[in-house]
């Protein structure tokens, strides 16, 4: 079929570089390196661990999304389709939070 | 289209179980998916009667108490996780969404084929309960914390079972949002797309998003069932309204990913038996973005008696309001297209404004529940129960066979007897009304939901309930077995078009070739529903 392939044709194709890939490894295995140290060597951050385990987490995704999964390189939409499920998983927590908080 | 080779329609191109349980053709998966929701409908109507049965009379008459909540546990998992979510996406939405869209299959299809797979894992788990253990669930389909923490029955096993259906959804889900990203035919913008492609994209959206919440949700049970995790048992410090909250964050939405689909079948149906466009083509489309996006915020109106904050529960009954105005947009735009339109009266149209009818019906008793005040009286009655019968069966599940009547002839090449499918229509719709119309009475008068015994005062709607569910499944065995009939049948094979449609699939042979188009297929001039520039296609 033709017109299967039509959109294909016209679409840049990205390689990414080894370097690039290097990068995106280390940056992950030192987050995941400052997780441990402040979970196992007791940075007494009390109420905010969860929230900092949650940061470590989230920047973690990030760079997984942009790098390894070629938001960076692909059309915004793509970006703005990722950022609407961070707006559902906020809204979430803010609805249920609310009703929490109230009880 | 240069590469086709052979017009071999899809049934002959290959033959034997093999070619069937391992085809990537979606339009082979379609049926596989077919042939699997409808034995699992008939196995959930088998329980419905079961369950109508016993509620003849107060008091026994033909099961134990526990045995009663585990049928109608099993009805209901069975009818929604087997049923009602993958019905119009997995088998029409797999059948004509790439036809729709001019295109030769789907974007992943092994990937279409392994969601099949995983539905019918899912399934066998599901039914395997029912040999296995101490029998099946019996917390009703929601799996409600704490009680389905501490109960003896097979819930670790149901609830896994729903997990693993929850992946098929998704996969179908995100199979069907790359295709329309994808593999639009030339020309066809967003905006010149069926409605059913709208409706599945929106729908798409809901599984790839929300299906996950109530997987991890499913396997937080099972973990506090075997581990003894205390999420959701306050004797262990868990919190059973969380289980709520995160149920229902889902399930809400999923009731979104029963509907959506529907609404586009009946956008589909109207214009081709009213000859005209379809009224608001934009105001269509978008309301199903709308609903989508606005259906994640309500789940809270589910949970008004629960224990619940005030704040909470004004928010979401305020939020719950919101969403019947894009519900509305399409009601108001359905009902303009029949105006001054040449309305040919088929059966598929019938199905089609019963639908309306019904899911009206539906959606104003929705509106009655989603009132704080009217909920206080109204919640855990059979007022619910009769509620969601008249969106789930009475709008989906008729939405579901009037495109099975409106697509057969695309999809076997022939005709079924369309007096004997009139007569069923309408037995079936009687049925259907007999059958859920006096449990919103019940309701009102009080009767709770889930009970396996009542007082006197309700016998009278019990009974006609219980009468208009073998009216139905009359009219259910008429409209099979005439739709089989029509396939194994004498009658001459249809043309590519018998119902004068406009969108893509009618340009195509009836059954479509295993590419699906023998000729490039002709886009109408403007937009797909532009009966005045309708492409004159030759047999």
């Amino acid at each position: 079929m033709e017109n299967t392939n039509h959109h294909n044709q016209h679409d840049e194709v990205h390689i990414s570089s080894y370097r690039d890939h290097w990068r995106t490894l280390l940056t992950l295995l030192l987050l995941t390196l400052v997780t441990i140290v402040i979970s196992v060597f007791g940075a007494n951050l009390k109420a905010l661990s969860v929230a900092t385990a949650l940061l470590i987490a989230t920047v973690k995704v990030v760079v997984v999304a942009y790098y390894f999964m070629h938001l960076k390189y692909d059309k915004k939409l793509y970006t703005w389709l990722v950022l609407l499920v961070a707006i559902l998983f906020a809204a979430f927590t803010i609805l249920t939070a609310t009703e929490y908080f109230n009880r | 289209m240069s590469s086709v080779s052979t017009n071999l329609n899809f049934f002959e191109a290959k033959k034997g179980i093999f070619s069937w349980i391992f085809s990537v053709d979606h339009k082979r998966i379609a049926l596989l998916y077919l042939y699997s929701l409808i034995t699992f409908f008939l196995v959930g109507v088998t329980l419905g009667l079961l369950m109508r049965y016993e509620l003849l009379n107060p008091g026994k008459d033909l099961v134990e108490a526990k045995t009663y909540n585990q049928i109608f546990t099993l009805h209901g998992v069975i009818m929604i996780f087997l049923f009602i979510i993958p019905s119009i996406p997995a088998v029409f939405g797999n059948f004509f969404l790439p036809i729709m869209l001019g295109t030769d299959d789907v974007s992943f299809p092994r990937l279409n084929l392994l969601s099949w797979w995983v539905y019918v894992v899912g399934a066998l788990m599901a039914l395997s309960t029912l040999v296995f253990g101490d029998g099946p669930a019996d917390t009703g389909w929601t799996f409600y914390a704490p009680y389905s923490v501490k109960t003896g029955t097979n819930v670790t096993m149901s609830v896994l079972a729903a997990f693993v259906l929850g992946f098929s959804s998704i996969l179908t889900g995100l199979n069907f949002i790359v295709t329309i990203h994808r593999l639009r035919a030339p020309g066809m913008t967003f905006l010149k797309m069926p409605l059913f492609a709208w409706s599945l994209y929106a729908t798409s959206w809901i599984q790839l998003l929300a299906t996950p919440i109530v997987g991890i949700t499913l396997l937080m049970i099972a973990a506090e069932r075997l581990l003894g995790v205390g999420l959701f048992d306050p004797s262990i410090g868990g919190d059973p309204i969380l289980y709520q909250h995160l149920f229902w964050i889902y399930s809400h939405p999923a009731v979104y990913i029963m509907a959506l689909p529907a609404f586009g079948v009946i956008s589909e149906m109207l214009p081709t038996f009213s000859q005209r466009t379809i009224f608001g083509y934009k105001a269509i489309a978008f309301s199903s973005l709308a609903i989508a996006f606005v259906g994640y915020f309500i789940w809270g109106h589910h949970m008004f008696t629960s224990g619940m904050s005030g704040t909470a529960r004004f928010i979401f009954s305020i939020l719950t309001f919101l969403v019947a105005i894009p519900t509305a947009i399409k009601v108001f735009n359905w009902v303009a297209t029949l105006y001054k339109g040449s309305i040919n009266v088929q059966p598929p149209l019938l199905y089609t404004l019963a639908f309306i009818f019904q899911f009206m019906i539906g959606g104003f008793t929705g509106l009655v529940l989603g009132a704080l005040a009217t909920d206080i009286h109204l919640h855990d009655t059979y007022f619910v129960v009769g509620h969601f019968h008249y969106v789930m069966f009475g709008g989906t599940g008729f939405a579901f066979f009037g495109a099975l009547h409106y697509w057969y002839p695309k999809i076997w090449g022939r005709m079924y007897n369309i007096k004997v499918a009139n007569v069923a229509f309408t037995i079936f719709f009687i049925g259907f009304n007999m059958l859920y119309f006096p449990m919103l009475i019940a309701g009102l008068m009080g009767m709770p939901r889930r009970y396996y015994d009542y007082l006197p005062e309700f016998h009278l709607p019990n009974m006609i309930s219980t009468y208009g569910s073998w009216v139905l499944a009359t009219g259910l065995i008429i409209m099979l077995s005439n739709l089989v009939a029509g396939f194994f049948g004498k009658k001459p094979k249809v043309g590519r078009n018998p119902w004068n449609g406009i969108t893509l699939e009618w340009q195509t042979l009836s059954p479509p070739p295993v590419q699906n188009f023998d000729r490039m297929p002709v886009l109408p001039q403007n937009g797909p529903y532009d009966f005045d520039h309708k492409p004159v296609i030759e047999e």
